[in-house]
């Protein structure tokens, strides 16, 4: 093990290839996880921060918040389910943003949110009729406190009054208002997605302490199947393009980290190959396989500790430098964390491969007998 | 390589792994792309004018009359139609309950698909051409009103089919204007009238579409002309779909020649002492740098057959919505690509080679 060590510090020119090799790989696998960190984070905020424990969406929309469409009858006969506490409507309606400063053509993308029971970080009475809560990432686009912001082809104007972070919604920045404010901008906006009075897209539902399982099922039988009821976990996971992104993203990750296994693999048996002779004269002198192969596989782990550090760094430094709004990359520690040890891991399991190379190694071949 | 055949054969089923993972991928990001926008490639209208407030996307444009006029008016407008888009829950055939996009149009020829694959042109309000993918020639699908009670949809009967014309990787019917209409108005009765997404525009003859496109996008700063291949490449979402592949593409690229590369370096080093000694009874290094490069194509080019040959069957069937092709034209980019950066990764070995002193084979030496 010192032997291992004392060859890096004294040679560690012979070990720069491999750890700049895997510094490449440490940044990419820690960029790509933000990225979808990000990605995952900006479509999915606004039913992260529900206050609630069951999304609601009508039986036939096939889960989507666009297409559903809920009546107040239905949203009574779900109140009165047993175990329901408190229901509330949710509407969307996406828009472009004519925001002050801008040029006519320069809009900013924005989904309008109406509620009546607060999600996480607002008030619980919703605000005022044309007045708004703004979701964080819209600072960057200059909107603050009293901005006016004209809304759709109608320029429906709505001023905002305060932020709330993390509820961005299908990767644009989201604004919070009444059901009341939600319908007037839709209808003004949308003509053939005009919903009346009472009307909203979805249901929020909190469940009483005593409700139990088998609340969601207990709420579609009660209105006849005219509803599709999941848990937010659910409800995000049907989000359009959640899981794809995660599928894809993941698919990334996958191979870099096999290409880490490549590289660390055909690196350390480069090595192995290069002290053939040295590791015959060790075992002649009485040094044990077992003791050669953990010094093959301390040099991986250092090498892989070493990059994964600089990974750290680079990706704490690339996360302060992105301009918000921008290339949504999200530094989450435990997503830092968990790919420095894949690649720890992946450094021990492609060095492994060396593992037979050392073993063969015979100490008659070192000292001049034939091997 | 004879002599050492699991060792090589090994290499070689990497190397085809690998470029049968390649080719799949590329056929799938052709396959989703064409499932993103294939229908705005394959309508017939040559311009297509969104509202500037629909980030160029079908769902989120709506042009209202005042923009459609002014849209009109443009001198060099031979021909403007409305073409709307929306997707609903259906019932094909009776099934269970599935999603489709509904794409009307106002005027053939301005929305409706550019050249069929099957069938005919739809010849009254419920008729419909569809997705050739998810159709056929007399399927009948049924539009499921959401969150209305009791109500029941109207029926399209699918009389034609188009190839590659899915939006939003989504099963897609074309169907005449009345029949959109009908179909919005069923989905949510609370609609007062189904707007166009996007006005259809043809120009006179002689002007070209990149010409009315500016004319239109000059004339009103609520309008966004664009092409039709504009429309279909600008669609937010295409792009990305488009780096993130190229990123993955990038990553396997250099996966071969790096595994290649470092694989007959191992070799030079473990033949030391017998290219070693190849060189002191008169091997000239040109010859064993030649050997070593036979054996980098051998084996790359063995790989790519092997990644070739796994691909082939996968291009007869359908994953999910995806359509996959065998494209040629890719397969032999990626084949020429591979094989010459592979060369040129076992040039590091081949400097090796060229660097072996024969004296060393009297010496006892023979490392490289």
């Amino acid at each position: 093990m010192t032997l291992a060590l004392r060859e890096m510090r004294r040679r560690p020119g012979r070990f720069a290839i491999a750890t700049a090799i895997l510094t490449l790989i440490a940044v990419l696998l820690m960029f790509l996880g933000g990225l979808l960190d990000g990605l995952v984070a900006s479509s999915t905020g606004a039913f992260r921060a529900q206050h609630a424990d069951l999304f609601i969406y009508s039986g036939s929309s096939r889960n989507s918040l666009v297409r559903s469409r809920i009546e107040p009858q239905v949203r009574q006969q779900v109140a009165a389910v047993p175990g329901v506490a408190r229901v509330g409507g949710l509407g969307s309606a996406q828009l472009g943003g004519r925001v002050p400063g801008r040029g006519p053509r320069d809009l900013v993308p924005i989904i309008l949110f109406g509620y009546d029971l607060a999600p996480r970080g607002l008030p619980s009475v919703p605000p005022a009729t044309g007045t708004v809560y703004a979701d964080d990432s819209l600072r960057a686009k200059n909107v603050a406190v009293g901005t006016t912001i004209h809304l759709g082809p109608a320029r429906s104007a709505v001023t905002v009054v305060g932020f709330v972070s993390d509820s961005r919604y299908s990767g644009q920045g989201t604004l919070w208002g009444s059901l009341e404010t939600w319908r007037q901008v839709l209808n003004a906006n949308r003509p053939d997605a005009r919903v009346g009075p009472g009307v909203v897209q979805a249901l929020v539902v909190q469940a009483a302490p005593a409700a139990g399982a088998g609340l969601a099922g207990r709420i579609d039988r009660a209105t006849d199947g005219a509803t599709s009821t999941l848990t937010i976990s659910q409800a995000i996971n049907a989000l359009p393009g959640v899981s794809q992104q995660r599928t894809v993203f993941n698919q990334i990750i996958g191979v870099t980290v096999v290409i880490a296994i490549v590289v660390v693999a055909l690196f350390f048996a480069l090595l192995t190959v290069e002290r053939t002779a040295l590791y015959g004269v060790l075992k002649a002198i009485g040094a044990g396989s077992r003791t050669l192969f953990a010094g093959v596989v301390l040099q991986a782990v250092v090498v892989a500790l070493i990059a994964s550090l600089i990974g750290i760094v680079a990706s704490l430094v690339l996360n302060a430098l992105i301009p918000a709004g921008t290339i949504p990359f999200v530094a989450n520690p435990a997503r830092l964390l968990s790919s420095a040890v894949v690649l720890v891991v992946a450094a021990v399991v492609g060095c492994a491969f060396s593992l037979r190379r050392v073993l063969h190694i015979d100490p008659a071949a070192a000292i001049g007998g034939t091997p | 390589m004879g002599r050492a055949r699991v060792r090589f054969g090994l290499l070689i089923s990497a190397v085809g792994l690998l470029v049968f993972l390649i080719l799949t991928q590329q056929a799938i990001e052709g396959g989703l792309i064409t499932g993103f926008v294939g229908a705005l490639r394959q309508q017939s209208s040559p311009v297509l004018v969104y509202s500037v407030d629909g980030e160029r996307t079908l769902q989120g444009s709506v042009i209202d009359p005042g923009l459609e006029s002014r849209i009109r008016g443009v001198d060099g407008v031979a021909e403007a139609g409305w073409i709307g888009q929306s997707t609903f829950t259906v019932r094909v055939d009776g099934g269970a309950e599935s999603d489709a996009a509904l794409i009307g149009y106002q005027h053939s020829g301005l929305g409706d698909p550019s050249r069929l694959s099957a069938g005919r042109r739809p010849a009254g309000p419920a008729e419909a051409v569809g997705s050739a993918a998810d159709f056929t020639v007399g399927s009948r699908v049924r539009i499921v009103p959401s969150g209305v009670a009791g109500a029941t949809g109207p029926v399209f009967t699918v009389v034609g089919l188009v190839k590659d014309a899915q939006i939003q990787v989504t099963p897609t019917l074309f169907v005449p204007w009345a029949g959109y209409e009908a179909a919005v108005k069923a989905a949510n009765p609370d609609a007062t009238t189904a707007l166009p997404s996007v006005i259809g525009v043809r120009p006179i003859p002689g002007l070209s579409d990149t010409e009315l496109v500016n004319r239109i996008n000059a004339a009103s700063p609520d309008a966004d002309a664009l092409t039709r291949s504009q429309a279909a490449s600008e669609t937010p979402g295409v792009a990305q779909v488009q780096q993130s592949f190229q990123l993955i593409f990038l990553l396997y690229g250099l996966v071969v020649p790096l595994v290649t590369g470092l694989f007959f370096l191992i070799v030079t080093f473990q033949e030391a002492a017998a290219l070693t000694l190849l060189r002191a009874i008169g091997a000239r290094s040109g010859s064993l740098v030649r050997s070593l490069l036979i054996q980098v194509v051998l084996v790359v080019g063995g790989g790519i057959i092997i990644g070739i040959v796994l691909f082939a069957p996968l291009t007869l069937v359908s994953l999910g919505a995806i359509t996959i092709r065998f494209d040629p034209r890719t397969v032999l980019f990626w084949s020429v690509g591979l094989l010459a950066l592979s060369v040129a990764s076992a040039l590091v070995a081949a400097r090796r080679v060229l660097a072996i002193d024969p004296l060393e084979a009297t010496t006892g030496g023979g490392g490289l």
